[in-house]
């Protein structure tokens, strides 16, 4: 159990959301209907918030459609760019670090 | 061999292991110049957590800000913490990023010292004693 607790806080858990993020925004389809939303906000009701359509613009970005992911959400390329940089900067952080405790 | 508990006891978990194992081989007055200066610099975990909390009232992303990731901090800021899903994972995480931190200064106060350029009282020649 102990053990378990111990390997689990070692897991890199900032690294793992990127990553799956970044999964998930390739696997969704830009064009289709509305799907089914993981944004709490959209589950509370809410009809805008200022980061809509970053998900579906991003996707548009690697399908090439730089208009119309510019017009969904401008700061598509900006996301992309910071969170590539942030898995690089985790993983090496991973990779040159040793735990003493 | 200088025992962290004496230096820095408000450490906890991971982070007291870790610095336990840079101070291990230092002397006392090392340590406590080492303790000196991480203590003032460093962050504790608790703002991590408060400044992201704010995340839910309008102001995401302070605590990237903090931590020196810039990038990040303007991400979160304009959207609202990637749609409050950045927030929470980060209030999961917050442990973790305030760890991340806090190694980098501690590496950055162990090159300070030991590039001797630390403003000691003992031979204040010329510049220190302003």
């Amino acid at each position: 159990m102990k053990k378990a607790f111990t390997y689990f806080r070692k897991l890199p858990l900032e690294l793992i959301f990127w990553i799956g993020a970044l999964i998930g925004i390739l696997r969704i389809d830009p064009y289709g209907p509305q799907h089914f939303s993981l944004c709490p906000l959209d589950n509370l009701g809410f009809t805008w918030c200022p980061g809509c359509g970053l998900g579906r613009a991003m996707s548009l970005l690697t399908k090439g459609d730089f208009q119309e992911s510019w017009s969904m959400h401008p700061l598509a390329m900006f996301a992309f760019a910071v969170i590539l940089f942030r898995i690089y900067e985790l993983i090496k952080n991973l990779k040159t670090t040793k735990h003493y405790g | 061999m200088a025992n962290v508990l004496k230096h820095l006891p408000e450490l906890e978990g991971m982070e007291l292991g870790y610095i336990q194992g840079i101070l291990k081989n230092m002397d006392d007055e090392q340590a406590s110049l080492f303790a000196q200066v991480y203590r003032a610099r460093r962050k504790d975990n608790q703002m991590i957590l408060i400044l992201c909390l704010l995340g839910f009232f309008g102001f995401a992303g302070l605590h990237r800000f903090i931590i020196g990731q810039i990038g990040l901090g303007i991400l979160y800021l304009l959207t609202a913490g990637l749609c409050f899903i950045g927030t929470i994972v980060d209030l999961i995480n917050y442990k973790s990023l305030a760890y991340e931190y806090n190694m980098k200064i501690a590496h950055e106060t162990l090159a300070m010292m030991s590039n001797g350029n630390f403003p000691n009282a003992q031979n204040g020649n010329g510049n220190g004693n302003s």
